[in-house]
């Protein structure tokens, strides 16, 4: 029996495929390269929060993007998978990476079970039931006061744990450099996998569905099983950051994952380019780093990275995806007219 | 040709390295002051009067300087949030490398700075965060010129209970840190005394309409005081809720709103006749017939064309603390720190400082009660 999954990559044109595994090679030495040029506190600190929020921004593109699944509510997985790994830590004393993995597990059954009931709904509907939710976790959040400390806050999580094999010490993730390492390290696995399940026929079925739920139903395909399994695979992935957040903030307050959150993630998601993994990585990281860049302006600084999120929304509503494709192509054939 | 190079070359470097060792030199005469406050979000009227308090100062300052030393602050927006707190914070570390840092007003973002200022070793001079946990545990590296929410709950709580005479109250505040923190306080203090707390109505900052609270409130009995824990925004509608339900002075009732620091000068004349009778700790008491209120006064109203509030007052002290720690030695962020925690009995002109050894000023003098009286002005009640 064949492997789908090879004999779709077969299909792909060999240079593609060489191209596709050289950016694979130059996006992980950009990782390991960019602490080491930016050697300061402040721009190792902005290069994790883009790491956590590139991994926010893939698990929200593989809803909307893949499924077409209009997800306003991503704010919620992200704050599930922050306080239910912060808590397992601080309140049972759970080791790191069993609280990581329940914080990750715990929001993609969130995440499934928002799907189950919200799977019948499309467009406006499940906007505003996914908004719902996310405004459901955060009132949560906010006043069970009792278990998650609500607006007291909790303060002095931790990071993880440092990494030792056979009594040598790998990384300590105290260390801001390793901290993004690990961060983005995990981001890249995950961008991997999303992108090998795209790639194969799983990812071929959600795009059926994302186009014509009706259509794909005729071919036998379940869409209300596999709008579950994206919705699932998505928040768990918006989990993750959150279990990312909390060990690097150091500090857990409801407000981080109120529901404005949600925009910002959509943002990235539109800005970059919904539908390819590619863009939404873009997206954030342009997100995260054009406010950082802007502060030097001073109080003009928001006014300039609204009017730079609407010109791209107005003049590339395809996102950086689209443009960096018009780019590509013009190169490759010239300008109009040629 | 080649001579005639050769010496062009030889005095561009020696005019760049006198440049450099110039600048050097005036940035050795230089205090860097970094100014984490919220510009931006809805705490951003927080951080645009922070601004104008530290603009009076640094004029004043500047013009003769203190000790040979000038003053340079560079602003970061912090939106009173852990997060952007953290990146700005780091921002001016790593960047401007400030000799001590002012700010932030939100606890929420000033406890996740903390930790930040301590690994680098720079002082945090905060005024506007009143959470207990800023200064209990605290860390060697953060100051706080303000009374904490312990200090502010207690005494309100004596005064409502000695002073006013009251026996029960119904306690309003936001959920946030500071507001849950500040209610808890009061209601512990006011219980110990033998008062009564009818009830406990906390809600977040998004709502917009207290009609349905101030009914509930209404139909609590009798009720003497509302201790009322929020931003101005919200204070506003609750003043106005509850004189609409006939609860409180302002709509024909008994009960009388309480507070502490959390209103700005003006709130009065915004809620309007809701507001009489209204009594609260001030930060800043315009009224004052000290000298360093009066000129301080004087040259706000002279600089901006309106009075001073509570913030500008607290930014302007910060500023000028920090200018006698300079006066008195301190040129660094080590003596910057050392020379904070030495202060003893300063005047600015919320009041005076001096630090315990948390790093928590002790003066209470710094507390002022104020009522408000039928003409929307103030009385000051010398409670303090």
């Amino acid at each position: 029996m064949s492997d789908p999954a090879i004999s779709h990559d077969l299909a792909v044109p060999r240079t593609a495929l060489r191209a596709r595994r050289m950016g694979f090679l130059l996006a992980a030495l950009a990782i390991i390269a960019l602490p080491l040029i930016f050697n300061d506190t402040y721009w190792r600190t902005n290069l994790t929060i883009c790491a956590i929020n590139v991994l926010l921004a893939l698990g929200l593109d593989f809803i909307l993007g893949y499924t077409g699944q209009l997800n306003l509510g991503h704010s919620a997985f992200y704050g599930l998978g922050a306080y239910v790994s912060t808590l397992l830590i601080v309140k049972l004393g759970v080791p790191f990476w069993v609280a990581f993995v329940a914080g990750v597990a715990f929001s993609g059954l969130a995440g499934m079970f928002l799907s189950l009931f919200a799977v019948r709904l499309r467009g406006h509907y499940l906007a505003i039931a996914s908004l719902g939710f996310a405004v459901i976790i955060y009132q949560i959040l906010l006043n069970w006061i009792s278990l998650t400390q609500g607006p007291l806050g909790i303060y002095g999580i931790s990071p993880p744990p440092a990494l030792i094999i056979a009594g040598i010490q790998l990384a300590d993730f105290r260390n801001l450099t390793a901290f993004f390492y690990l961060v983005s390290g995990f981001t890249f696995l995950v961008y991997l996998l999303l992108n090998q399940l795209v790639r194969s026929p799983v990812g071929e079925t959600l795009t059926a569905i994302r186009e014509d739920e009706v259509s794909a139903a005729s071919l036998g395909i379940n869409g209300a099983a596999w709008k579950v399994f994206a919705f699932g695979i998505g928040a768990a992935v918006g989990g993750a950051a959150g279990c990312f957040y909390g060990s690097f903030v150091g500090t857990l307050v409801p407000d981080a994952f109120f529901v404005t959150e949600a925009f910002n993630i959509l943002a990235m998601v539109i800005v970059g380019g919904m539908g390819t993994l590619i863009g939404p990585v873009f997206g954030a990281i342009l997100l995260t780093l054009l406010p950082e860049v802007l502060r030097g302006i001073g109080d003009l600084r928001l006014v300039v990275y609204g009017a730079a999120l609407t010109f791209v929304v107005l003049f590339m509503p395809g996102g950086l995806a689209q443009a960096a494709r018009i780019v590509q192509e013009k190169l490759r054939f010239g300008g109009p007219g040629s | 040709m080649i001579t005639a190079v050769r010496a062009l070359f030889v005095s561009v470097a020696a005019i760049g390295l006198l440049a450099v060792g110039q600048s050097a030199h005036a940035q050795d005469k230089t205090i860097k002051i970094g100014a984490l406050f919220p510009m931006s979000g809805p705490g951003s009227y927080f951080g645009a009067q922070d601004k104008q308090g530290v603009e009076l100062a640094l004029e004043q300052l500047n013009k003769t300087g203190v000790n040979g030393y000038k003053f340079a602050v560079q602003y970061e927006d912090s939106s009173c949030g852990p997060l952007p707190a953290t990146q700005a914070a780091k921002r001016l570390i790593e960047q401007f490398k400030p000799d001590v840092i002012i700010g932030e007003e939100c606890s929420d973002a000033t406890l996740a700075v903390m930790p930040i200022v301590e690994q680098a070793k720079v002082p945090l001079l905060n005024a506007g965060s009143s959470s207990i946990k800023v200064t209990e545990p605290g860390n060697p590296w953060t100051f706080r010129i303000m009374p904490n929410e312990v200090m502010q709950g207690v005494n309100l709580a004596d005064n409502a209970y000695k002073r006013m005479n009251a026996r029960t109250a119904v306690l309003l505040f936001e959920n946030t840190n500071a507001g849950i923190g500040n209610a808890q306080v009061f209601k512990e203090n006011f219980i110990k005394h033998g008062g009564q707390v009818l009830a406990e109505i906390g809600f977040g900052r998004d709502v917009n309409d207290f009609t349905s609270i101030a009914t509930r409130v209404a139909g609590l009995g009798k009720i003497d005081v509302i201790p009322t824990y929020t931003l101005e925004g919200q204070g506003l509608k609750i003043t106005q809720a509850l004189a609409q339900a006939g609860v409180t002075k302002g709509g024909g009732g008994n009960a009388i709103q309480i507070g502490t620091i959390w209103l700005p000068f003006g709130f009065e004349q915004k809620a309007g006749k809701a507001a009489l009778g209204y009594i609260r700790i001030v930060q800043f008491d315009p009224t004052e017939t000290r000298d360093v209120v009066k000129n301080f006064s004087a040259a706000f109203k002279a600089k901006y064309n309106a009075d001073p509030t509570h913030l500008n007052a607290h930014a302007y002290d910060q500023i000028m603390l920090i200018a006698d720690v300079v006066k008195r030695g301190g040129k660094d962020p080590q003596s910057i720190r050392d020379g904070l925690a030495a202060t003893k009995s300063y005047s600015g002109v919320t009041g005076s400082v001096e630090f315990d050894k948390t790093n928590q000023n002790t003066k209470m003098d710094t507390v002022h009660y104020m009522e408000t009286k039928p003409d929307m002005s103030w009385t000051s009640l010398k409670w303090n």
